[in-house]
């Protein structure tokens, strides 16, 4: 048997094996925690190293009978979750080194596997299982510091999950009764119009299970109060990398599997992106938990990620006016190439954001009972904690779009997609959404740099200051350099659409 | 000649603002370098620049998104220098007036040289995607300015601020976008570059009138907004009550002047080729700002208040001077913004001073104060009267400028301001200028002294400018007399011109 054959896949396997061997290596040894951790980031840095070298490959690869493809999408997305854990684990660093910490990593192990297994599976099955793994191994870790607040979390998210779950593959069986397949390109080739009202049923529960992932509006509920109970860090993971698993299968499943109903989810995801990205700013404006704000804010982001969708609805198969550099670039593929930026873009703020909190709810919590992500406790915190402070203004700033910033130049894509095929009313709805928002992030900014500190200066952990500075470096350098990332993502994009 | 002056001019002050982070107490003499390298290279640059010249300057070009048609380019024509000139002095006059700050100064001089980084950048990109980016970058070193050194509300006023003018600038980018995806090049591709894509909407077969009116009104909100022009005006008299003196003096010397170069950059190239209505509204705007801010500034009770509702008003002058669309016209009006850019940091710098000399700046609570501080009160007078239109001071030249331009083209609108306004604008300065500073001295107040020498020294090196260019304009109304020329004629893009 030839393993080189099965090369690109390599980073997965990696992952997998590291992970029963964290778990086999923890309940041998003693105080091991921070070993564990440290092995954890070598391997998702391995991982990351093997994803890279696949990054824009040309030619999809197809494994395992037609339903794993690893393609310019797939390495993208995997990309993204990798930096995600890692980043995460670093953060962790400061905080799980004692007993049960080997657990804690290898559930992040398992969870980023799955998420890995979502982004290249062409076939439902497979993609269910990558979906399973990536959520039960977070239902865990959402309640790992095993507080009240955890456990309510965890519960809330462990029942939604698994609703969502349930009706995402019952949309699934619809589709292999109506089909016979369950791979995407098998029920893109058939005619789904003969089943009549079935596949809008299909249709309905595929994109029901999907939005509870991406959490879009109606389907949100559950993820303030879960952002918010769970561990601050395994928040991070569930914002920036398990939503984004949420879009991967989504651009799979319905840009290729269900791309013959694009009329009817095209209509959908319109309204569900106004919605969400209103709602989503309206209801951050009202908070003061600042883990709640985030968590809104990701809601409202989702809203702006979904514009893709409704792009490549609007513009599917029209010839492309606009020429790029030479190269001639579609709405539908620009639109899909925004999408990419912003989830890439997004993943890293709030990644960054949520171990902002982390650290703020880590200096707080040691002195007082009261709610450690309450916005007082961010008064004057550029004093209390520089470093913390500054890069969360920055991820703040990127959030809302300001240049030159991750978040901007996703906005900036992503939106003038949106005038590119003449989706001028979301455009319109999408800008002033971006203005509301910033109602909350300079709300958390003035708590930060223009009011009196709460308490004395503090240390800030090592392992947060790493993560936050990288974070931050990272966000920058995209909103300065975008050149290669538009290039990648416009890459990327290409996989989705017809050649 | 200096090889790359204008990015220079950019990275100098944006280390300079890194530096000062990190200097602590001794941030005040980095922002001092900091500040004077791009003054003398700006004064290098005045030496060389060609005043008869209708084309770019100094222009650098570099690609940097080329996948998206972003390049990173930088020039200067008439139009753009004598704001990149202006920036450059206030810039070190503010720093030198701000000496004494003692509250976090390391942050307060990085935020007043990252500042200069944005308005330089405004002035002098030549890509709306990289005028974009530096006009969104002036938001924030004023979002901190007025958020941390401001007064009693100053969180409402920065908020209000950054949110008011993002809208506008958001409204803005959708413009920008409309222009881009409308105009191809020849070989297909976009692009964002600005005097290509202006040159492009004067073709009504790329750009019928019905969709350049929209683009022209977004752009023009986002331009008017920022002048502030009524009734865009609002968050003016906020910020500018709250925030610290310096914060103000850049606020109405530099970053309402963004608004007004956008006006001749990006709209009066696009007037010409819009529905005609929009000279009407345009017209009306302008003398709405002028009469309102003059009558609003005269029931000021604050008299930062009534230098801010002054800055509506003189900015209107802008406005009117640009839409009446004649050669003396746009000349007076580009002068107008050079003019009170200048003027109008003495009026604020003087109302900084009382405040933190008296501790009040209700002027109905002042009274004779000329009497304890002879030198500021020289200084400050000779301020107001530059402002209220004195001749042998800028301000005249520029407002007669503007009115005698615009006669011809906009008569009842001109006549509408001067007899609504030029008496109206003496009364507030002088009424303030005797309520405050002359009289008899009021006991309370008989223990305040002149202000220190660099406050003193600022302002009057201010004046003297005044002084020059009201007796000797032509310093810099020859550029703008080239400007205003080439703003008449159809837009030449840069490879035109064969600058790159």
């Amino acid at each position: 048997m030839d393993f080189s054959h099965y090369a690109p896949l390599w980073g997965e396997a990696l992952l997998t094996a590291l992970a029963v061997l964290v778990v086999l290596l923890g309940s041998l040894m003693k105080d091991s925690g921070k070993l564990m951790g440290y092995l954890s980031a070598a391997g998702i840095v391995a991982a990351l190293a093997i994803v890279a070298n696949t990054l824009t490959i040309a030619k999809p690869a197809i494994f395992f009978f037609d339903t794993v493809s690893v393609d310019a999408l797939s390495q993208f997305f995997k990309a993204v979750f990798l930096i995600v854990s890692l980043l995460v684990v670093i953060a962790s660093l400061s905080k799980y080194t004692g007993k049960g910490a080997d657990v804690y990593y290898a559930l992040l192990l398992f969870a980023t596997v799955g998420m890995m297994v979502v982004a290249s599976s062409v076939d439902l099955v497979t993609l269910f299982v990558g979906f399973e793994l990536a959520s039960l191994s977070t239902y865990a870790l959402a309640a790992f510091d095993k507080s009240k607040k955890n456990l309510e979390a965890a519960m809330k998210y462990f029942i939604f999950g698994s609703v969502s779950s349930a009706f995402m593959l019952f949309g699934f069986s619809l589709l292999y009764g109506m089909t016979g397949s369950t791979k995407l390109a098998d029920i893109a080739a058939a005619s789904l119009a003969d089943f009549g009202p079935a596949t809008l049923v299909a249709l309905l529960f595929v994109i029901a299970g999907f939005a509870f992932k991406m959490a879009l509006v109606p389907f949100h509920m559950w993820a303030p109060d879960t952002y918010e109970g769970a561990p601050a860090l395994v928040s991070a993971m569930l914002a920036a990398g398990s939503k984004k698993m949420g879009f991967a299968a989504a651009f799979r499943v319905l840009l290729i599997g269900l791309i013959a109903l694009r009329m009817e989810w095209y209509l959908a995801f319109a309204i569900l992106a106004a919605v969400t990205m209103t709602l989503g700013n309206l209801a951050a404006c009202w908070q003061d938990n600042v883990r709640r704000i985030l968590a809104y804010s990701s809601i409202a982001q989702a809203g702006y990620i979904a514009i893709g969708f409704v792009v490549v609805g609007a513009a599917y198969g029209a010839a492309p006016v606009t020429a790029f550099n030479g190269l001639a670039v579609p709405a539908a593929q620009l639109g899909i190439a925004g999408a990419l930026l912003l989830i890439l873009g997004h993943a890293l703020m709030k990644t960054g954001a949520f171990i902002g909190t982390a650290q703020v709810a880590s200096m707080v919590s040691a002195s007082s009972e009261k709610d450690p992500d309450d916005i007082s406790n961010y008064a004057g915190l550029a004093q209390r904690a520089p470093i913390t402070a500054f890069c969360m203004l920055i991820f703040m700033f990127a959030l809302a779009g300001i240049p030159p910033t991750a978040g901007y130049i996703g906005k900036f894509v992503l939106f003038s997609s949106a005038i590119y095929s003449g989706l001028l009313w979301l455009a319109v709805i999408a800008i002033l959404n971006s203005a509301l928002s910033l109602v909350y992030y300079l709300r958390i900014i003035s708590y930060m740099y223009l009011k009196e500190p709460a308490g004395p200066k503090v240390s800030e952990p090592k392992g947060y200051v790493v993560a936050l500075v990288l974070t931050l470096i990272a966000v920058v350098w995209i909103g300065v350099f975008p050149q290669s990332f538009v290039d990648w993502a416009l890459q990327a994009a290409a996989v989705l659409l017809p050649q | 000649m200096i090889a790359n002056a204008i990015s220079l001019m950019i990275i100098v002050p944006l280390i300079g603002a890194l530096v000062s982070f990190f200097a602590g107490s001794k941030a005040k003499f980095v922002a001092l370098v900091a500040s004077l390298i791009p003054l003398v290279l700006s004064l290098q640059m005045y030496m060389e620049f060609d005043k008869t010249s209708k084309i770019m300057q100094f222009v650098e070009s570099y690609n940097w998104v080329p996948t998206l048609g972003v390049k990173y380019t930088v020039g200067v024509d008439g139009i753009g220098f004598p704001l990149l000139l202006l920036s450059t002095i206030v810039t070190v006059l503010v720093i030198i007036y701000s000496w004494g700050e003692t509250k976090k100064p390391n942050q307060y001089f990085a935020l007043l040289l990252l500042n200069e980084v944005g308005v330089l950048g405004v002035f002098t990109a030549l890509d709306f995607f990289l005028f974009y980016i530096f006009w969104e970058i002036v938001l924030i070193p004023m979002f901190f300015l007025i958020g941390s050194w401001g007064g009693p509300r100053k969180d409402y006023a920065a908020i209000k601020f950054f949110i008011y003018t993002h809208v506008a600038s958001l409204v803005m980018l959708l413009a920008i976008f409309a222009l881009y995806f409308t105009y191809q090049l020849p070989d297909g591709s976009r692009t964002f570059d600005m005097l290509t894509l202006l040159q492009a909407t004067s073709d009504k077969t790329i750009f019928p009138t019905s969709l350049l009116n929209i683009i022209f009104a977004g752009l023009l909100l986002g331009f008017l907004v920022k002048m502030p022009a009524f009734p865009f005006h609002t968050w003016l008299p906020d910020a500018h009550v709250e925030a610290p003196t310096a914060g103000s003096v850049v606020l109405a010397a530099l970053l309402l002047k963004m608004g007004g170069y956008g006006l001749f950059r990006v709209i009066m190239p696009m007037l010409p080729n819009v529905d005609k209505a929009f000279v009407t509204i345009i017209a009306i705007i302008a003398v709405l700002s002028i009469v309102y801010g003059a009558f609003m500034a005269l029931a000021q009770k604050d008299i930062k208040k009534l230098v801010a509702y002054s800055s509506v008003s003189h900015m209107g002058f802008v406005t009117l001077g640009a839409v009446a669309f004649t050669w003396m016209s746009i000349q007076g009006a580009m002068f107008q913004q050079f003019s009170h850019g200048i003027i109008t940091c003495v009026l604020f710098m003087s109302a900084g001073t009382i405040q933190h000399v008296v501790g009040t700046r209700v002027i109905a609570d002042l009274g004779g104060l000329a009497d304890r501080m002879p030198k500021f009160a020289v200084l400050m007078m000779a301020g107001f009267m530059a402002s209220l239109g004195l001749p042998g001071m800028s301000g005249f030249v520029a407002e007669f400028m503007v009115l005698t331009g615009s006669y011809p083209t906009l008569p009842t609108y001109t006549i509408i301001v001067v007899f609504l306004s030029v008496a109206t604008t003496a009364a507030y300065h002088l009424w303030a200028m005797q309520k405050a500073m002359f009289g008899p001295i009021l006991k309370k107040y008989m223990n305040v002294h002149d202000p220190h020498s660099y406050e003193l020294f600022s302002m009057a090196m201010i004046i003297v400018l005044t002084l020059i260019f009201g007796i000797q304009p032509g310093l810099i109304t020859d550029i703008m007399g080239t400007a205003a020329t080439q703003l008449m004629e159809p837009v030449v893009t840069l490879s035109q011109m064969g600058v790159i």
